[in-house]
Protein backbone atom coordinates (compact mmCIF):
# COMPACT_ATOMS: atom_id res chain seq x y z
CA UNK A 1 0.00 0.00 0.00
CA UNK A 2 1.07 3.74 -0.41
CA UNK A 3 2.31 5.26 2.57
CA UNK A 4 -0.36 7.80 4.65
CA UNK A 5 0.66 9.69 6.84
CA UNK A 6 -1.47 9.25 10.09
CA UNK A 7 -2.80 11.87 12.11
CA UNK A 8 -2.04 12.25 16.26
CA UNK A 9 -4.95 11.02 16.95
CA UNK A 10 -4.41 7.59 14.86
CA UNK A 11 -1.14 6.99 16.37
CA UNK A 12 -2.35 7.89 19.82
CA UNK A 13 -5.34 4.85 18.55
CA UNK A 14 -2.40 2.64 17.54
CA UNK A 15 -0.69 3.02 20.43
CA UNK A 16 -3.37 2.84 23.60
CA UNK A 17 -4.42 -0.56 21.91
CA UNK A 18 -1.00 -1.83 21.44
CA UNK A 19 0.78 -1.06 24.66
CA UNK A 20 -2.47 -1.22 26.46
CA UNK A 21 -2.53 2.12 27.85
CA UNK A 22 -5.46 3.85 28.80
CA UNK A 23 -6.34 6.53 25.68
CA UNK A 24 -6.48 9.45 28.05
CA UNK A 25 -3.43 9.42 28.96
CA UNK A 26 -1.46 9.43 26.53
CA UNK A 27 -0.30 13.20 25.13
CA UNK A 28 2.63 14.64 22.76
CA UNK A 29 4.57 15.61 25.94
CA UNK A 30 4.05 12.14 28.31
CA UNK A 31 7.79 10.31 28.55
CA UNK A 32 7.88 6.76 27.05
CA UNK A 33 9.29 5.33 30.23
CA UNK A 34 6.74 6.82 32.69
CA UNK A 35 4.32 4.92 30.64
CA UNK A 36 5.97 2.15 30.82
CA UNK A 37 5.77 1.25 26.95
CA UNK A 38 8.50 -1.14 27.02
CA UNK A 39 10.62 -2.29 23.94
CA UNK A 40 8.20 -4.99 22.75
CA UNK A 41 5.47 -2.34 22.93
CA UNK A 42 7.44 0.06 20.98
CA UNK A 43 7.90 -3.43 17.64
CA UNK A 44 4.29 -3.99 18.27
CA UNK A 45 2.80 -0.59 17.70
CA UNK A 46 5.59 -0.46 14.82
CA UNK A 47 3.81 -3.75 13.58
CA UNK A 48 0.67 -2.11 13.59
CA UNK A 49 2.11 1.70 11.85
CA UNK A 50 3.16 -0.85 8.91
CA UNK A 51 -0.24 -2.79 8.82
CA UNK A 52 -2.29 0.53 9.11
CA UNK A 53 -0.52 3.23 7.05
CA UNK A 54 1.90 1.16 5.21
CA UNK A 55 5.24 3.00 6.91
CA UNK A 56 7.87 0.62 7.64
CA UNK A 57 9.69 1.78 10.41
CA UNK A 58 12.43 -0.19 12.33
CA UNK A 59 12.72 0.24 16.15
CA UNK A 60 16.53 0.81 16.07
CA UNK A 61 15.75 4.90 14.55
CA UNK A 62 13.66 5.69 17.57
CA UNK A 63 16.06 4.90 20.10
CA UNK A 64 16.80 8.63 20.55
CA UNK A 65 13.12 9.16 21.43
CA UNK A 66 12.19 10.21 24.79
CA UNK A 67 8.75 11.38 24.02
CA UNK A 68 5.65 10.29 23.01
CA UNK A 69 5.80 13.40 20.66
CA UNK A 70 9.39 12.59 19.46
CA UNK A 71 8.35 9.35 18.78
CA UNK A 72 4.86 10.25 16.72
CA UNK A 73 7.10 13.49 14.93
CA UNK A 74 9.64 10.27 13.60
CA UNK A 75 6.99 8.04 12.29
CA UNK A 76 5.06 10.79 10.36
CA UNK A 77 8.42 12.11 9.00
CA UNK A 78 9.34 8.51 7.46
CA UNK A 79 5.66 8.65 5.92
CA UNK A 80 6.13 12.20 4.18
CA UNK A 81 9.60 11.03 2.81
CA UNK A 82 8.04 7.70 1.69
CA UNK A 83 5.47 9.50 0.16
CA UNK A 84 7.79 11.87 -1.89
CA UNK A 85 9.88 9.32 -2.58
CA UNK B 1 -0.41 -34.00 54.57
CA UNK B 2 -1.78 -30.92 54.81
CA UNK B 3 -5.73 -30.95 53.55
CA UNK B 4 -7.21 -29.22 50.59
CA UNK B 5 -9.74 -27.02 51.12
CA UNK B 6 -11.60 -25.11 47.80
CA UNK B 7 -12.28 -21.44 48.95
CA UNK B 8 -13.25 -19.77 45.42
CA UNK B 9 -14.05 -20.77 41.76
CA UNK B 10 -14.25 -18.92 38.82
CA UNK B 11 -16.01 -20.02 35.54
CA UNK B 12 -16.45 -18.93 31.97
CA UNK B 13 -17.89 -20.77 28.73
CA UNK B 14 -20.65 -20.66 26.26
CA UNK B 15 -22.86 -21.08 29.62
CA UNK B 16 -22.65 -17.82 31.03
CA UNK B 17 -19.32 -15.66 31.79
CA UNK B 18 -19.10 -17.20 35.99
CA UNK B 19 -19.74 -19.83 37.59
CA UNK B 20 -23.42 -18.45 38.37
CA UNK B 21 -24.08 -18.39 35.10
CA UNK B 22 -22.87 -21.55 34.03
CA UNK B 23 -24.54 -23.29 37.12
CA UNK B 24 -27.98 -21.97 36.51
CA UNK B 25 -27.74 -22.93 32.58
CA UNK B 26 -26.25 -26.79 33.63
CA UNK B 27 -29.13 -27.35 35.89
CA UNK B 28 -32.15 -26.17 33.90
CA UNK B 29 -31.01 -28.10 31.09
CA UNK B 30 -30.13 -24.59 28.61
CA UNK B 31 -28.36 -25.73 26.02
CA UNK B 32 -24.55 -23.85 24.85
CA UNK B 33 -23.99 -25.74 21.71
CA UNK B 34 -25.47 -24.12 18.41
CA UNK B 35 -24.89 -25.30 14.62
CA UNK B 36 -22.00 -22.38 14.03
CA UNK B 37 -20.70 -20.92 10.96
CA UNK B 38 -16.55 -21.14 10.82
CA UNK B 39 -15.22 -18.59 9.01
CA UNK B 40 -12.10 -19.56 7.28
CA UNK B 41 -10.13 -16.21 6.31
CA UNK B 42 -9.30 -14.60 3.13
CA UNK B 43 -6.93 -17.39 2.15
CA UNK B 44 -9.25 -20.59 3.89
CA UNK B 45 -10.64 -23.04 1.83
CA UNK B 46 -14.37 -22.09 2.26
CA UNK B 47 -16.11 -22.37 5.83
CA UNK B 48 -17.73 -24.58 7.46
CA UNK B 49 -20.65 -25.19 9.78
CA UNK B 50 -21.15 -27.54 12.61
CA UNK B 51 -22.28 -27.02 16.20
CA UNK B 52 -19.97 -25.52 18.96
CA UNK B 53 -20.10 -24.02 21.96
CA UNK B 54 -18.57 -21.17 22.01
CA UNK B 55 -17.95 -18.02 24.34
CA UNK B 56 -20.35 -14.86 24.44
CA UNK B 57 -18.16 -11.68 23.58
CA UNK B 58 -18.18 -8.77 25.52
CA UNK B 59 -17.25 -10.39 28.92
CA UNK B 60 -13.71 -8.51 28.85
CA UNK B 61 -14.55 -4.98 29.85
CA UNK B 62 -15.83 -6.53 33.17
CA UNK B 63 -12.24 -7.91 33.63
CA UNK B 64 -10.68 -4.98 32.77
CA UNK B 65 -13.16 -2.34 34.51
CA UNK B 66 -12.41 -4.99 38.03
CA UNK B 67 -8.47 -4.55 37.34
CA UNK B 68 -8.16 -1.13 36.75
CA UNK B 69 -6.62 -1.32 33.56
CA UNK B 70 -6.66 -2.49 30.19
CA UNK B 71 -5.60 -6.28 30.06
CA UNK B 72 -7.73 -8.43 28.28
CA UNK B 73 -6.91 -6.90 24.88
CA UNK B 74 -3.35 -7.98 25.08
CA UNK B 75 -3.91 -11.79 25.51
CA UNK B 76 -4.70 -14.25 23.48
CA UNK B 77 -8.54 -16.06 23.79
CA UNK B 78 -7.04 -19.09 25.70
CA UNK B 79 -5.32 -16.37 28.35
CA UNK B 80 -8.34 -14.34 28.64
CA UNK B 81 -10.63 -17.49 29.54
CA UNK B 82 -8.28 -18.06 32.57
CA UNK B 83 -7.53 -14.74 33.39
CA UNK B 84 -11.52 -14.14 33.82
CA UNK B 85 -12.50 -17.02 36.01
CA UNK B 86 -8.77 -16.50 38.31
CA UNK B 87 -10.13 -12.80 38.73
CA UNK B 88 -13.88 -14.47 40.22
CA UNK B 89 -12.15 -17.08 42.09
CA UNK B 90 -9.54 -15.05 43.61
CA UNK B 91 -12.30 -12.63 44.86
CA UNK B 92 -14.66 -15.67 45.89
CA UNK B 93 -11.77 -16.47 48.12
CA UNK B 94 -11.17 -13.46 49.36
CA UNK B 95 -7.31 -13.73 48.75
CA UNK B 96 -7.23 -11.08 46.52
CA UNK B 97 -4.23 -9.16 47.65
CA UNK B 98 -3.99 -11.03 50.07
CA UNK B 99 0.24 -11.56 51.56
CA UNK B 100 0.00 -15.16 50.66
CA UNK B 101 0.29 -14.48 47.47
CA UNK B 102 3.43 -13.37 47.35
CA UNK B 103 5.28 -15.97 47.67
CA UNK B 104 3.17 -18.71 48.93
CA UNK B 105 0.57 -19.09 46.07
CA UNK B 106 0.48 -21.68 43.39
CA UNK B 107 -0.34 -21.18 39.88
CA UNK B 108 -1.04 -24.07 37.45
CA UNK B 109 -3.39 -24.17 35.05
CA UNK B 110 -3.56 -26.64 32.00
CA UNK B 111 -3.92 -25.84 28.25
CA UNK B 112 -4.23 -28.68 25.32
CA UNK B 113 -2.84 -26.23 22.66
CA UNK B 114 -2.59 -22.09 24.36
CA UNK B 115 -2.76 -19.47 21.79
CA UNK B 116 -3.93 -21.11 18.72
CA UNK B 117 -5.97 -17.69 17.79
CA UNK B 118 -2.48 -15.99 17.56
CA UNK B 119 -0.28 -18.74 16.04
CA UNK B 120 -3.18 -18.91 13.10
CA UNK B 121 -3.19 -15.33 12.77
CA UNK B 122 0.47 -15.02 12.22
CA UNK B 123 0.56 -18.31 10.10
CA UNK B 124 -1.87 -16.71 8.24
CA UNK B 125 0.16 -13.66 7.44
CA UNK B 126 3.34 -15.96 6.75
CA UNK B 127 1.47 -18.91 4.62
CA UNK B 128 -1.40 -16.93 3.18
CA UNK B 129 -0.36 -13.32 2.52
CA UNK B 130 2.88 -14.28 2.09
CA UNK B 131 4.16 -11.80 4.95
CA UNK B 132 7.70 -12.12 6.22
CA UNK B 133 6.91 -9.63 8.85
CA UNK B 134 5.11 -11.64 12.25
CA UNK B 135 3.19 -9.11 15.27
CA UNK B 136 5.97 -9.37 17.45
CA UNK B 137 3.44 -10.80 20.26
CA UNK B 138 3.08 -13.77 18.36
CA UNK B 139 5.46 -15.67 20.61
CA UNK B 140 4.20 -14.72 24.00
CA UNK B 141 0.71 -14.05 23.19
CA UNK B 142 0.98 -17.69 21.96
CA UNK B 143 2.59 -19.71 24.66
CA UNK B 144 1.21 -22.61 26.67
CA UNK B 145 2.60 -20.81 29.64
CA UNK B 146 1.03 -17.22 28.83
CA UNK B 147 -2.31 -17.70 30.65
CA UNK B 148 -0.31 -18.67 33.63
CA UNK B 149 2.15 -15.61 33.31
CA UNK B 150 -0.94 -13.44 32.59
CA UNK B 151 -2.36 -14.45 35.84
CA UNK B 152 0.92 -13.87 38.37
CA UNK B 153 1.59 -11.01 36.78
CA UNK B 154 -2.40 -9.35 37.40
CA UNK B 155 -2.39 -10.58 40.80
CA UNK B 156 1.23 -10.26 41.80
CA UNK B 157 1.52 -14.01 42.60
CA UNK B 158 5.72 -15.35 43.00
CA UNK B 159 5.56 -18.36 43.86
CA UNK B 160 5.59 -21.85 41.58
CA UNK B 161 4.03 -20.83 38.19
CA UNK B 162 3.63 -22.99 35.50
CA UNK B 163 1.22 -24.83 32.99
CA UNK B 164 0.17 -28.54 32.18
CA UNK B 165 -0.68 -30.45 29.03
CA UNK B 166 -2.23 -33.54 28.80
CA UNK B 167 -4.64 -32.44 26.43
CA UNK B 168 -8.40 -33.16 27.59
CA UNK B 169 -6.89 -33.71 30.92
CA UNK B 170 -5.19 -30.94 31.22
CA UNK B 171 -6.62 -28.61 33.67
CA UNK B 172 -7.24 -32.38 36.15
CA UNK B 173 -3.50 -32.58 35.98
CA UNK B 174 -3.20 -29.05 37.08
CA UNK B 175 -5.03 -29.20 39.86
CA UNK B 176 -3.73 -32.86 41.41
CA UNK B 177 0.00 -30.47 41.00
CA UNK B 178 -1.25 -27.67 42.69
CA UNK B 179 -2.79 -30.14 45.51
CA UNK B 180 0.43 -32.10 46.04
CA UNK B 181 2.16 -28.65 46.37
CA UNK B 182 -0.04 -27.86 48.96
CA UNK B 183 -0.06 -31.23 50.14
CA UNK B 184 3.62 -31.11 50.67
CA UNK B 185 3.23 -27.98 52.57
CA UNK B 186 5.27 -26.16 49.54
CA UNK B 187 2.43 -23.27 49.41
CA UNK B 188 -0.25 -23.00 51.24
CA UNK B 189 -2.96 -22.05 48.12
CA UNK B 190 -3.18 -22.31 44.58
CA UNK B 191 -5.06 -21.14 41.78
CA UNK B 192 -5.58 -24.33 39.48
CA UNK B 193 -7.44 -24.79 36.51
CA UNK B 194 -7.66 -24.56 32.93
CA UNK B 195 -8.56 -23.34 29.34
CA UNK B 196 -8.81 -23.51 26.19
CA UNK B 197 -9.96 -21.38 22.86
CA UNK B 198 -9.74 -24.01 19.71
CA UNK B 199 -12.99 -22.46 18.21
CA UNK B 200 -10.77 -21.19 15.04
CA UNK B 201 -10.83 -21.79 11.67
CA UNK B 202 -7.35 -24.00 11.36
CA UNK B 203 -8.20 -25.59 14.32
CA UNK B 204 -12.25 -27.00 13.95
CA UNK B 205 -10.80 -28.07 10.58
CA UNK B 206 -8.14 -30.37 12.49
CA UNK B 207 -10.24 -31.57 14.80
CA UNK B 208 -13.06 -32.05 11.99
CA UNK B 209 -10.21 -34.68 10.47
CA UNK B 210 -10.22 -36.71 13.41
CA UNK B 211 -13.51 -37.75 12.56
CA UNK B 212 -14.86 -37.60 16.09
CA UNK B 213 -17.34 -34.71 16.04
CA UNK B 214 -20.83 -35.04 16.44
CA UNK B 215 -22.58 -33.52 13.50
CA UNK B 216 -25.57 -33.02 15.65
CA UNK B 217 -25.02 -32.77 19.08
CA UNK B 218 -23.12 -33.93 22.48
CA UNK B 219 -25.14 -37.02 23.66
CA UNK B 220 -23.01 -38.77 26.36
CA UNK B 221 -24.12 -42.27 26.80
CA UNK B 222 -27.21 -42.12 24.70
CA UNK B 223 -27.39 -44.83 22.30
CA UNK B 224 -27.21 -42.63 19.41
CA UNK B 225 -24.44 -40.79 20.71
CA UNK B 226 -22.23 -39.58 17.72
CA UNK B 227 -19.17 -37.59 18.80
CA UNK B 228 -17.81 -34.84 20.46
CA UNK B 229 -18.78 -31.20 19.97
CA UNK B 230 -16.28 -28.27 20.67
CA UNK B 231 -16.73 -25.90 23.35
CA UNK B 232 -14.61 -23.12 24.97
CA UNK B 233 -13.53 -21.27 28.18
CA UNK B 234 -12.06 -22.24 31.19
CA UNK B 235 -12.52 -22.51 35.27
CA UNK B 236 -10.18 -21.93 37.71
CA UNK B 237 -10.36 -23.05 41.53
CA UNK B 238 -8.70 -21.25 44.22
CA UNK B 239 -7.23 -24.28 46.83
CA UNK B 240 -6.06 -23.55 50.13
CA UNK B 241 -4.01 -25.41 53.05
CA UNK B 242 -7.51 -26.23 55.36
CA UNK B 243 -6.05 -25.08 57.82
CA UNK B 244 -4.53 -21.56 56.14
CA UNK B 245 -8.11 -20.90 54.78
CA UNK B 246 -9.94 -21.95 58.71
CA UNK B 247 -7.30 -19.69 60.42
CA UNK B 248 -8.49 -16.51 58.01
CA UNK B 249 -12.16 -17.16 58.17
CA UNK B 250 -12.65 -18.33 54.97
CA UNK B 251 -15.66 -20.03 53.62
CA UNK B 252 -14.25 -23.10 52.70
CA UNK B 253 -16.75 -24.51 49.51
CA UNK B 254 -15.35 -28.29 49.36
CA UNK B 255 -12.33 -30.07 50.06
CA UNK B 256 -10.47 -32.05 47.51
CA UNK B 257 -9.87 -35.73 49.30
CA UNK B 258 -8.15 -37.71 46.51
CA UNK B 259 -6.50 -37.27 43.22
CA UNK B 260 -5.41 -40.25 40.86
CA UNK B 261 -3.15 -40.42 37.97
CA UNK B 262 -2.63 -42.85 35.10
CA UNK B 263 -1.52 -44.10 31.36
CA UNK B 264 -2.74 -46.15 29.27
CA UNK B 265 0.58 -46.71 27.38
CA UNK B 266 -1.97 -47.93 24.87
CA UNK B 267 -3.16 -46.27 21.87
CA UNK B 268 -3.03 -42.37 20.84
CA UNK B 269 -6.68 -42.03 20.29
CA UNK B 270 -8.40 -45.36 22.20
CA UNK B 271 -8.88 -45.06 25.34
CA UNK B 272 -8.08 -48.01 27.55
CA UNK B 273 -10.99 -48.99 30.99
CA UNK B 274 -7.96 -50.72 32.48
CA UNK B 275 -5.89 -47.30 32.81
CA UNK B 276 -8.65 -45.25 33.66
CA UNK B 277 -10.00 -47.34 35.98
CA UNK B 278 -6.21 -46.66 37.89
CA UNK B 279 -6.66 -43.60 38.37
CA UNK B 280 -10.28 -43.89 39.41
CA UNK B 281 -9.21 -46.46 42.22
CA UNK B 282 -6.55 -44.12 43.33
CA UNK B 283 -8.90 -41.33 43.62
CA UNK B 284 -11.32 -43.28 46.01
CA UNK B 285 -8.54 -44.95 47.67
CA UNK B 286 -6.53 -41.91 48.89
CA UNK B 287 -10.87 -40.59 49.58
CA UNK B 288 -11.72 -43.96 51.54
CA UNK B 289 -14.40 -43.94 49.27
CA UNK B 290 -14.12 -47.28 47.52
CA UNK B 291 -17.15 -48.35 48.99
CA UNK B 292 -19.17 -45.26 49.52
CA UNK B 293 -22.92 -44.68 48.16
CA UNK B 294 -22.92 -41.36 48.16
CA UNK B 295 -20.82 -40.64 45.33
CA UNK B 296 -22.24 -38.12 42.01
CA UNK B 297 -20.13 -39.10 38.90
CA UNK B 298 -19.13 -36.22 37.06
CA UNK B 299 -18.48 -38.31 34.04
CA UNK B 300 -15.43 -37.28 31.35
CA UNK B 301 -18.62 -38.12 28.76
CA UNK B 302 -17.69 -37.06 25.65
CA UNK B 303 -20.58 -38.36 23.73
CA UNK B 304 -18.07 -40.71 21.58
CA UNK B 305 -19.22 -44.03 20.90
CA UNK B 306 -15.73 -45.50 22.70
CA UNK B 307 -15.58 -43.11 25.37
CA UNK B 308 -18.68 -43.67 27.04
CA UNK B 309 -18.74 -47.13 26.88
CA UNK B 310 -15.14 -47.71 28.39
CA UNK B 311 -15.81 -45.21 31.01
CA UNK B 312 -18.58 -46.89 32.03
CA UNK B 313 -16.70 -50.40 32.12
CA UNK B 314 -14.08 -48.57 34.21
CA UNK B 315 -16.74 -47.01 36.85
CA UNK B 316 -17.84 -50.83 37.04
CA UNK B 317 -14.55 -52.17 37.63
CA UNK B 318 -13.84 -49.89 40.66
CA UNK B 319 -16.89 -49.34 42.27
CA UNK B 320 -18.32 -52.75 41.19
CA UNK B 321 -22.10 -53.63 41.46
CA UNK B 322 -22.41 -50.04 43.64
CA UNK B 323 -21.31 -48.41 40.35
CA UNK B 324 -24.77 -48.49 39.31
CA UNK B 325 -26.40 -46.99 41.79
CA UNK B 326 -24.21 -44.19 41.57
CA UNK B 327 -25.73 -40.84 40.15
CA UNK B 328 -23.72 -39.42 36.56
CA UNK B 329 -23.58 -36.77 35.22
CA UNK B 330 -22.14 -35.66 32.27
CA UNK B 331 -21.73 -31.31 31.72
CA UNK B 332 -20.05 -31.23 27.97
CA UNK B 333 -23.69 -32.16 26.80
CA UNK B 334 -24.01 -28.25 27.65
CA UNK B 335 -21.07 -26.47 27.70
CA UNK B 336 -19.36 -28.62 24.91
CA UNK B 337 -15.27 -30.06 25.45
CA UNK B 338 -13.26 -27.58 26.93
CA UNK B 339 -10.22 -29.82 26.19
CA UNK B 340 -7.52 -28.61 28.75
CA UNK B 341 -10.30 -26.69 30.13
CA UNK B 342 -13.38 -29.10 30.64
CA UNK B 343 -12.35 -30.77 34.25
CA UNK B 344 -12.43 -27.52 35.55
CA UNK B 345 -14.90 -26.40 35.15
CA UNK B 346 -16.69 -30.13 35.21
CA UNK B 347 -15.57 -29.83 38.88
CA UNK B 348 -16.67 -26.88 39.53
CA UNK B 349 -20.14 -27.36 38.23
CA UNK B 350 -19.52 -30.46 40.06
CA UNK B 351 -18.92 -29.02 43.35
CA UNK B 352 -22.20 -26.24 42.98
CA UNK B 353 -24.25 -29.51 42.65
CA UNK B 354 -23.09 -31.37 46.03
CA UNK B 355 -23.21 -28.27 47.61
CA UNK B 356 -27.24 -27.10 45.93
CA UNK B 357 -28.14 -31.52 46.36
CA UNK B 358 -28.80 -31.03 42.63
CA UNK B 359 -26.97 -32.75 39.86
CA UNK B 360 -27.76 -30.97 36.42
CA UNK B 361 -29.22 -33.43 33.62
CA UNK B 362 -27.00 -35.02 31.01
CA UNK B 363 -28.84 -33.10 27.82
CA UNK B 364 -29.96 -34.36 24.43
CA UNK B 365 -30.19 -37.84 25.99
CA UNK B 366 -32.56 -40.04 23.61
CA UNK B 367 -31.96 -43.67 24.52
CA UNK B 368 -30.55 -46.17 26.84
CA UNK B 369 -27.50 -47.73 25.63
CA UNK B 370 -26.83 -51.11 27.45
CA UNK B 371 -23.37 -50.41 26.94
CA UNK B 372 -23.57 -47.68 29.57
CA UNK B 373 -26.20 -48.78 31.91
CA UNK B 374 -25.41 -46.60 34.67
CA UNK B 375 -28.12 -43.95 36.65
CA UNK B 376 -27.88 -41.39 35.10
CA UNK B 377 -29.41 -38.20 35.45
CA UNK B 378 -31.62 -37.67 32.23
CA UNK B 379 -34.18 -35.50 32.08
CA UNK B 380 -34.51 -32.44 34.61
CA UNK B 381 -32.11 -32.18 37.12
CA UNK B 382 -32.38 -34.14 40.04
CA UNK B 383 -32.58 -34.59 43.83
CA UNK B 384 -29.12 -35.77 45.39
CA UNK B 385 -28.06 -36.75 48.54
CA UNK B 386 -24.20 -37.69 47.64
CA UNK B 387 -21.60 -36.07 49.90
CA UNK B 388 -18.52 -36.87 47.57
CA UNK B 389 -17.95 -35.72 43.16
CA UNK B 390 -15.67 -37.91 41.74
CA UNK B 391 -14.60 -36.12 38.65
CA UNK B 392 -12.68 -38.16 35.93
CA UNK B 393 -10.80 -36.72 32.75
CA UNK B 394 -9.25 -38.88 30.39
CA UNK B 395 -7.22 -37.67 27.32
CA UNK B 396 -6.34 -38.59 23.94
CA UNK B 397 -2.71 -40.63 24.61
CA UNK B 398 -4.44 -42.49 27.59
CA UNK B 399 -3.96 -39.88 30.44
CA UNK B 400 -6.14 -40.61 32.94
CA UNK B 401 -7.09 -38.36 36.07
CA UNK B 402 -9.57 -39.23 38.98
CA UNK B 403 -10.43 -36.26 41.24
CA UNK B 404 -12.47 -37.15 44.11
CA UNK B 405 -14.04 -33.75 45.88
CA UNK B 406 -16.30 -33.79 49.46
CA UNK B 407 -19.12 -31.77 50.18
CA UNK B 408 -17.87 -28.73 52.38
CA UNK B 409 -21.60 -29.69 54.63
CA UNK B 410 -20.79 -31.60 57.81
Amino acid sequence: MAPVTPSDDELFDVISKEALIDRATLTREANLEDLGIASLDVISVLFEVEERFGILVEAEELTDCKTLGQLMDKVKAKAQAAASA
Amino acid sequence: MNRIAVTGLGAISALGASLEENWQAAVAGRPGIARTRMGDGEHGPGGLELPMARVADGYQAAVDAALGRPVMAGLDPFARFILAPALEALEQSGLRGHEVLTERTAVVFGHGFGGLATLEAGYERYFGMKSPRMHPSTVPRGMMSAGVSAVAMTFEIRGPVFATSSACASSAHAIAQGASMIAMGQVDAALVGGSEAISTAGSVRAWEAIKAMSPTACRPFSADRDGMVLGEGGAVLALEAWDHAKARGATILGELVGWGMSSDAFHITQPSPEGQARAMRQAATQAKALDRDDILVSAHGTGTPLNDAAETQSLVEVFGAQARKLPVTATKSAHGHLIGGSAALQAAIGLRALAEGVAPPIQNFTARDPACDLDLVIGDARKINSRLLLQNAFAFGGLNVALMFASAKA
